[in-house]
């Protein structure tokens, strides 16, 4: 699992039928890092420290083990601020 | 999922059977390494896309049984880099 923030929602209008409504964010390992695109699975906002799960796990954490997922939100985290943190 | 940006086409006439007649795509991600994906959305060159890497790209497909570890999910509506 990976620590992760939310940056922002991800609008995708078109795309695949396997995502169905699902929501979309963008989440960064770090500030400035490379951005990743994660299926949210608890309801979370822009800011929020997230774990997420990667492979087969976030297939299953999505909602099934045919969901196409390869990242998936599954907890937030209480407190945490940072590399420091 | 990654964010990447299509670049181009690509034709590849001479193909495993595994990998049916899947339309394929070559792109860019943030760093700017080149990738090929398969697409099962129809997605034209210069656009946004997030992609499912490993075995989320086969379950991305309409058949899972695509022989594929890339595919495009689908075209972000807005993306500012």
């Amino acid at each position: 699992m990976k620590i992760m923030r939310v940056e922002k929602t991800l609008v995708s209008t078109n795309r695949i039928d396997g995502f169905g409504h699902r929501p979309l964010l963008v989440v960064q390992e770090k500030e400035g890092g490379s951005r990743s695109v994660a299926v949210d699975a608890v309801g979370c906002i822009p800011g929020d420290w997230v774990i997420c799960v990667g492979s087969s796990a976030a297939r299953e954490a999505a909602g099934s083990k045919e969901f196409p997922s390869d990242l998936t939100i599954v907890g937030i985290i209480d407190h945490w601020t940072g590399e420091n943190g | 999922m990654e964010i990447m940006r299509v670049k181009d086409d690509l034709v590849c006439t001479r193909r495993v059977p595994g990998l049916q007649a899947s339309s394929l795509r070559v792109l860019q991600n943030q760093n700017g390494s080149l990738f090929v994906a398969t697409d099962p959305v129809g997605v034209p060159p210069g656009k946004w896309v997030f992609t499912a890497s490993g075995s989320a790209a086969r379950w991305a497909m309409p058949d899972a049984q695509v022989m594929t570890d890339l595919t495009i999910c689908g075209i972000i509506d807005h993306w500012e880099e």
